[in-house]
Formats: structure tokens, sequence, C-alpha cells
């Protein structure tokens, strides 16, 4: 048989899936990791609940859409609610097992910047900002975060924390008074990093096939751990790959 | 027109609103709902300095900051999704000429409910161990505190509430006592009912008997509101669920040209300020045939093959 032919992008999204449980709560934005989330559901978690901090639960699109707030994506949505029904009443209360966040830096322990970045002349460059971003990072259980693998993105200090991953690491988190954080998985084009339990800090757990530790050396602006036993990504199956190619994401406006 | 209750002309409504420093909520997010016509026509009555609330920044709230009419503006992040980003938002802030107070769609929400409970705050987890909450803890007058709870002892954000002298939301429908009918989620509830006077366009004013005959889908009581606006297509270029789609061609326009003050101008003289009213702004930025093509399918709720 022929090994299966896939993508980069097409194995980050089926890595989120398959870190994805059946019967979670799973809060997603527009992108790989809407796409990650009904991969999954589409496969081993049908009970997967996707919500949308807009106020949508559950929701089958059938046309692509430009981002939550475009009705494409709340087509035949099994509930609507308002901004503290969804973020407060679900979120808060502590239903949200996976908050899936993208974001334009993260530090080695998972704190994120969705807010602005410092410029090389001494000014800032604003950008979207939170949204729900950093309320997702306080309550949900379980932290996803799927980007680019960049020196400048992935970096020893960010711009602005917007949302905290682990703080700075040990018991800071819960010191700051913040709710428990159970694991923080970033997965990149390149390898896929997770908490290591004794640090609390990042560690790569997997590289992707044909990724070498000097690829995510050359890669990161942080002193780079490495687990101690290093695993190879699951590729993806030929499953996976018709779903995200026929079904899920057609017209490959997410998966390239 | 109906205009009987609470129905009221827009440009009389806004006539009422003070002509410096009135703190209005505003009710879109993104690319939907924006209250578009409203916006437009607070600009054209040179109203200045306002003190704006938002879930998620949107087109509206761009334009506003972009016309220079916005002196402080309270949000939760903002952007146009995929069409791009609030860039007079954003330029306001990196140039320092916007006093910009962040907050997230949660914190500035618990702020308003806190508001429409009529209770003095509300405490929350959020926030704690961001630079969002060190920015607002160093800001003169914000309403933000870090405190212990008297109960557990453990650390919480105590967000004051929040009463706005006005909301504006925009919804598809509502009858002439105010009864406000709304389609899809309802991100903009708790601002509405926080305000002090809420006022409400719409696309259509329908019976008190349709009401009567679907109060469920009433979001938000006549007994809130203020003031009711027919204005159909008052959302556009957003979109309103179930009523009409937003205009692609026109949001990937704007999401480039708010790139550059200049451009913006251009465009503010000529749709904004160049026109008397909507009808006039809907005329030329879309004209009768992309408003008929934007009109939403009853099965879907937006255009299927518009954009």
């Amino acid at each position: 048989m022929a090994a299966v032919t896939y993508t980069t992008s097409e194995l980050m999204a089926v890595t989120a899936a398959r870190a994805l449980q059946d019967g979670q709560n799973v809060v997603v934005g527009l992108g790989l990791p809407q796409v990650a989330a009904l991969l999954a559901k589409s496969t081993h978690a049908p009970n997967l609940n996707i919500i949308y901090e807009i106020g949508v639960v559950n929701a089958e699109a059938f046309d692509p859409g430009v981002g939550i707030a475009d009705p494409r994506l709340w087509h035949r949505s099994e509930y609507f609610t308002s901004s503290i029904g969804a973020l407060g009443s679900i979120l808060q209360k502590g239903l949200v097992d996976v908050g899936f966040l993208g974001a334009l830096q993260i530090d080695c322990f998972g704190n994120l910047n969705s807010t602005q970045v410092k410029l090389a002349d001494g000014g800032i460059r604003h950008f979207t900002g939170s949204g729900g971003a950093a309320d997702i990072a306080t309550f949900a259980r379980n932290l996803f975060v799927i980007m680019k693998h960049e020196k400048r993105k992935i970096t020893a200090s960010l711009d602005y924390l917007t949302s905290v991953g682990l703080l700075e690491g040990g018991d800071s988190r819960s010191k700051a008074g913040l709710p428990m954080c159970r694991e923080v998985k970033i997965i990149t084009n390149l390898c896929v990093f997770g908490v290591n339990r004794e640090q609390n800090t990042l560690e790569v757990q997997s590289l992707h096939p044909g990724v070498t530790r000097e690829d995510v050396l050359a890669n990161t602006g942080f002193a780079v751990r490495f687990a101690a036993y290093l695993q190879t990504t699951g590729i993806p199956t030929e499953e996976e790959t018709a779903l995200l190619r026929t079904q899920i994401d057609p017209r490959g406006l997410f998966i390239k | 027109m109906l205009m009987g209750g609470k129905v009221r002309q827009l440009q009389d409504v806004v006539r009422e609103i003070p002509s410096r420093g009135a703190e209005i909520a505003l009710g879109g997010f993104a690319i939907t709902r924006c209250p578009v016509a409203f916006v437009n026509e607070l600009i054209r009555q040179g109203k200045k300095e306002l003190i704006l609330y938002e879930t998620i920044g949107g087109f509206a709230a761009d334009v506003l900051v972009g016309a220079g009419v916005v002196k402080r503006y309270f949000y939760g992040g903002g952007s146009l999704d995929k069409f791009g980003q609030l860039r007079r938002v954003n330029e306001g802030i990196e140039n320092g000429t916007l006093d910009v107070r962040e907050y997230t769609a949660l914190s500035i929400n618990l702020r308003f409910l806190a508001g429409s409970l009529g209770i003095p705050y509300v405490p929350s987890k959020t926030l704690l161990g961001t630079d969002i909450l060190a920015n607002l803890l160093s800001k003169d007058n914000e309403a933000v505190m870090v405190k212990e709870s008297p109960f557990d002892g453990e650390k919480y954000v105590c967000y004051r509430s929040l009463q706005p002298e006005y909301a504006v939301i925009h919804a598809p429908c509502a009858d002439e006592k105010g009864n406000v009918v709304i389609y899809g989620p309802t991100w903009d509830e708790e601002l509405a009912k926080a305000a002090r006077k809420l006022i409400v366009t719409v696309d259509k004013i329908v019976s008190t008997e349709f009401v009567r005959q679907h109060p469920e889908m009433v979001v938000i009581p006549s007994l809130y509101t203020y003031a009711v606006c027919e204005v159909p297509y008052g959302a556009y270029p957003t979109s309103v669920y179930k009523a009409y789609d937003y205009d692609a061609d026109v949001l990937s326009a704007y999401g480039r040209l708010n790139h550059e003050q200049a451009e913006f101008n251009k465009w503010l003289q000529e749709y904004v300020l160049g026109t008397k009213d909507h009808n006039e702004f809907l005329l030329k930025l879309a004209g009768m045939e992309k408003l008929a093509a934007l009109q939403a399918d009853p099965v879907f709720g937006y255009a299927r093959g518009a954009q």
C-alpha cells in the first residue's frame, strides 16, 4: 500500500483533532482550530460540543465563513446565547475542557500575545486584542494553540501578555489567583510542545516526521527543552485526509 | 411607516443626544448587526468627544474613530474578521490619539451585567496575571480593583457596574412598543439591558400581534426600550442574520482603505458626510441590485452565493 500523502497543515489539523476527546466542550475560533474540532467530531469525538464565543453552540456550517461573526458559521446551531451566556455561564462556570487559540506571540510558558507588537523604531503595532482569548485562557482546563513556528513568534519575551498560559511556571499561576490549567499544547508546523509536569514549563514532546531538534532550535526564540521520551508526531490516516479535503475544508481555505 | 408608541425618526433621536461627551454602548460585533445608520447620523450631526463602549469592536466603531469623534473607547478587542483590522482604532492606539481602555469580551460584559442587575460590581478571576489588567489598573478612574473574596479568601478582580447613558443596538425587528426580536446569538443583550436609555434601530417594525405570537423570540422586552427607529438595511454593510448578508466587496475595500487616514477621509466624505440619510448612503454605496442580492435565504439566514 502506498504511503498516505499529506501537507504540513493537514498534519497540524490532524494532530490537534486527535488531542480532543469525545464528550469534551471546546471553544474555538475560525481557521485551523475550527477545522481540527470538526475533524475530531467527524471521527473519534462525535459528542464534542463546539462553542463560539459570540454565543453559538454546535453549529453545522454548510458554507465557509470569514469569521465567527459570519452567519455562515451559525447554521444549524443547537443553541444561541449572549456574551454572559457563552463566556460566563459556560466558560467561567468551568464547563470548557479545551480553549483553542491563535496568537501573534507565545513564550516558553505558553503565555500568549494577541494585542500588540513592538516595532524596531520604538513604536507599537496594535492588532485584534483579546476578544474572548484572555477569558478562555483563564477558565478552560486545557489550552491548545496552533501557530506557525518562527523565532519572532515563539519568543523569549512577549511584547504584551494578553492571555495567561503557565504564567511563570511552577505554582505561579495558582499564586496569581488563577484556576488550574491542566495542559498547554502548542502545535506548530515543526513540533508539538506540551507541559513538563515536574518543571511546569513547556517542552517539545513530539517532532513532526522529518523535523530535527536543530530545526526546532533554529526557529525558536527561547531555550528549548526536549522531553526525555521525544516522540515522532503520528501521521494522518487516509480517512482523515479524505475528510479534510472533501468535507471539512473542500475549498482549501484553511488547509494548504 | 408606523409611528405610534416608542417609534421615532432616527434623525430626531440622534438630535436628542448631547453634542459633546455622550456615553454610548454600541451593539455590533465585528461585521454583524453594527448600528451603521445610527453611527453615520451621529457623524452627520457633528456629535463629538463620544465615550464608546462595545463588546467586540467592528465596522461602526472604526468609522466613528476615523471620523475623529471618539474621545474614549472601552472595548474587548475587535476586527473586521477576515476583511481586516480596525486600523482607525489601532492607529489611534499606536499614536496615542485615542484614549483606549482595553478589556476582554467577558470582562466588559461583567460590567454591563452588574449594570443590568443594579449591583455595584461583579467579581471574576478573568484578567488576573495579564497586561490587560495591569494597563487598566494604571489608568485614572478605572473601574477595576483586585480584592480578596470575603467567602473563600481568593483573589478576584472586581468589575464595577456600568450603566451607559445610551445603548444603541440594531435588530431585525421590534414592535412599536419596543419589544425587540433578534435571531441568532445575542452578544449585545447585557449592554442593552445595562443602559439608561436603549435606542434600537430595526430593519422592520412588526405588529404587537406578531410579538404575541412569538414571545420566545423577544430578546429585549419593551420595558428596557427608550426609542425604536425603523431603518431598513440599518446595519448595512454588516449583516443581520435571517435578514441580509454583509457586503463583502464593501468590507474588503474598507479593510484596505482604513489603513490611511486620507483614504478614509475620502470615503467618509463621499458616503457619510456626502449623503443626507441612510437611504442615500445605501443607494450610493450599494444600489438596489446589490441590496436585493444580499437578501437572506430563509433557510440559511444569509445570501447563498452572494459572496
